[in-house]
């Protein structure tokens, strides 16, 4: 529709361009494409071109018209609209073209790299051939959560943990985390008033806002990918005695990085981190036959006993 | 998340284009298609609309003046679209996602430039406020520089593989198609030569990585799918029961139904191979049972029977001398 593009560009110019905010007669008066004869009609097409600015990212304001006079108007602050001087470098933009492809997030990006690019002279200039490499980080409800977290506004959702009924939360989103392939929501829990992290994939409803931006104050410090899991036991991090067949020495090597020790018959002895005793007991049982857990005399009884009870 | 209607987009085309435009007068047709990925017609649609829009009043110096005169494009009196339009919230957050993410990963050979931009971006854009954490590192990932050499230049490479679904290492020649990651792990894309057809590799399962100098032909260039488990007809039904503690499990895995029973979950899934998941049943020991089917009870019992003699052994290396080759897999 040429004639609402016209109306949208114009009134982004007038906008812009006005020394003193513009009322809605203003508009519809002065901005070609507002002269509408009716009333109503004009409040409807200018509150729905308004909306789309703001969602576009233009950032049209409300202002008083002046000192005198305490009616509002309307105006583009053009501080507020020019895309600041970032001057990134060639092939600082090529490499976001690439991390852009790899993530699937292109699309979503809409028209950030390309304006990026008119920035440093170059548009187009870093269309990148296909990385051939791929990570997803698109989720359900990743973007919608990301600008909450960014506006600081409260949301609120179904949540259902495995085994238990889905039951509403209501959070102040701090932090965005990916771990392991999975995406975690930490903030603030209302009901419980206490720091909760959620997992993005078990929220069973839409994300709706609760309240407008700026709701609260997330706490102060980054919320890094290892707030999401449970702190290690408090004694800290063991080390243990491991042996490993030839099959599987070199993937056990890899977790101990590197060393090892030759054991005699092919097989080759391991000092290993143990951080949870439970994860490493699960790891060491998963190499069967081929791994066996030396010391300490603790964790090796663990081992011979949970095969013992699958015998059982 | 809709997408902005057709309007809006040539709307925020206009505004991301015109800045260039302005830069760049007499520029030709065909760059300017190039550059912004538009059609010859899109063009001239957006030069034409540019022409009737202005400054109020709209008289003569309040009009912009757009023309394409012959294969020349040119944009004058439009000094308030100097500038781009500034990101928008969601194209600033996507970007620095995109960044920061591939930023964090060993061997991704753009990551320096990555971290480059993004210090450029937070620091202009003020998005310092997005508190926004990711992690792609997974075991096996110092493979990545030297896999994605091979696959953007097209060379076969060589891997010594443990398989997870067999537990067997075997020797693999692969064209690569893509590295990927997925679900916390990351994998090589290509066709196996060994089992002619395409094949998901972990790279932590990799043992040895031998890039080699053969070219692959362009025919068999695939774009692959993701790397998950695509049940094949002949493929077995497992059934297992998971204590609430590592109900977990069931989320690692391709599952066909979850239900509780007696305070536990039962779920049932289909796998090519048991192995994998006797092993997984080790690994769970005691908070797993297998209801079905009998050559994986068989098997888990003993995968079990023979460790633990591995530690009843005298030896000093715990080498047990249970050699025959496993059955029921």
């Amino acid at each position: 529709m040429t004639d609402r593009l016209e109306r949208l560009l114009n009134l982004v110019i007038a906008l812009r361009e006005t020394r003193r905010p513009m009322t809605a007669a203003d508009i519809r008066e002065r901005v070609a494409g507002y002269d509408q004869p009716d009333a109503d009609a004009f409040r409807r097409m200018f509150e729905r071109d308004k909306a789309d600015l703001r969602a576009l990212g233009v950032p049209v304001e409300t202002a008083p018209l002046d000192r005198y006079d305490d009616r509002a108007g309307y105006r583009i602050d053009p501080r507020a609209y020019d895309l600041p001087e970032v001057h990134l470098a060639g092939d600082e933009l090529a490499a976001l073209a690439v991390a852009l492809q790899a993530t699937g997030l292109a699309d979503e990006a809409g028209y950030g790299l390309l304006k990026l690019e008119v920035d440093a002279g170059d548009p187009g200039g870093a269309r990148a051939a296909d990385p051939r490499l791929g990570v997803a980080l698109d989720a359900p409800h990743r973007a919608t959560l990301m600008e909450a977290q960014l506006t600081r506004t409260t949301v609120r959702f179904s949540y259902s943990r495995p085994g238990e009924p889905a039951a509403t939360r209501t959070v102040d989103p701090w932090a965005l985390v990916h771990r392991r392939g999975r995406w975690y929501l930490v903030g603030r829990d209302h009901d419980r008033d206490d720091r909760r992290a959620f997992r993005l994939d078990r929220i069973d409803s839409d994300v709706r806002a609760v309240g407008g931006p700026g709701a609260f104050r997330p706490p102060p410090g980054d919320i890094g990918v290892d707030d999401v899991v449970p702190p290690p036991p408090a004694a800290g991090p063991a080390t243990a005695t491991v042996v490993a067949a030839e099959a599987v020495a070199w993937q056990v090597a890899r977790r101990a990085r590197g060393g090892g020790s030759d054991a005699g018959d092919g097989w080759t002895e391991f000092t290993v981190t143990v951080v949870d005793p439970d994860d490493f007991l699960g790891w060491a049982l998963e190499y069967g036959p081929e791994l066996r857990v030396v010391d300490p005399p603790e964790l090796r009884d663990a081992v011979v006993a949970r095969l013992e009870a699958l015998l059982a | 998340m809709t997408r902005p209607a057709r309007t809006l987009q040539r709307l925020e085309r206009i505004l991301t284009m015109v800045p260039w435009l302005l830069d760049n007068p007499g520029v030709s047709v065909d760059e300017v298609t190039e550059r912004f990925g538009v059609s010859r017609d899109e063009l001239a649609g957006d030069l034409d609309v540019l022409g009737y829009c202005g400054l109020p009043g709209y008289g003569g110096g309040d009009l912009v003046e757009a023309s394409l005169v012959g294969d020349r494009v040119t944009v004058r009196l439009a000094e308030f679209f100097a500038r781009p339009l500034r990101l928008s919230i969601r194209e600033a957050l996507t970007l620095l996602l995109a960044a920061l993410a591939l930023a964090g990963v060993e061997g991704v050979t753009e990551s320096a430039a990555l971290r480059r931009a993004l210090a450029t971006l937070e620091a202009a854009l003020g998005a310092g406020t997005a508190n926004v954490a990711v992690d792609l590192s997974a075991p096996g990932d110092e493979l990545l520089a030297p896999l994605r050499t091979a696959v953007t230049s097209g060379t076969v490479v060589a891997l010594t593989y443990r398989s997870g679904s067999k537990a067997e290492t075997t020797r693999r020649d692969v064209e690569p198609w893509a590295v990927v990651g997925h679900r916390g792990a990351w994998y090589l894309q290509g066709w196996c030569r060994q089992a002619a057809a395409p094949r998901d590799f972990r790279l932590d399962r990799i043992r040895e990585l031998h890039p080699t100098t053969e070219r692959v032909g362009p025919s068999r260039r695939g774009t692959p799918e993701p790397p998950v488990y695509r049940p094949e007809p002949d493929d077995v039904v497992v059934v297992l029961d998971l204590d609430p503690e590592v109900a977990w499990a069931a989320e690692e895995a391709v599952v066909d139904e979850v239900a509780d029973v007696d305070g536990r979950r039962r779920v049932r899934l289909r796998t090519a191979s048991l192995e994998w998941v006797a092993r997984l049943v080790l690994r769970l020991a005691g908070h797993a049972t297998v209801v079905e089917p009998e050559a994986l009870r068989n098997r888990v019992a003993d995968l079990a029977a023979a460790t633990l003699a591995g530690y009843r052994s005298d030896r000093p290396n715990g080498r047990h001398d249970d050699s025959r080759p496993a059955r029921g897999a």
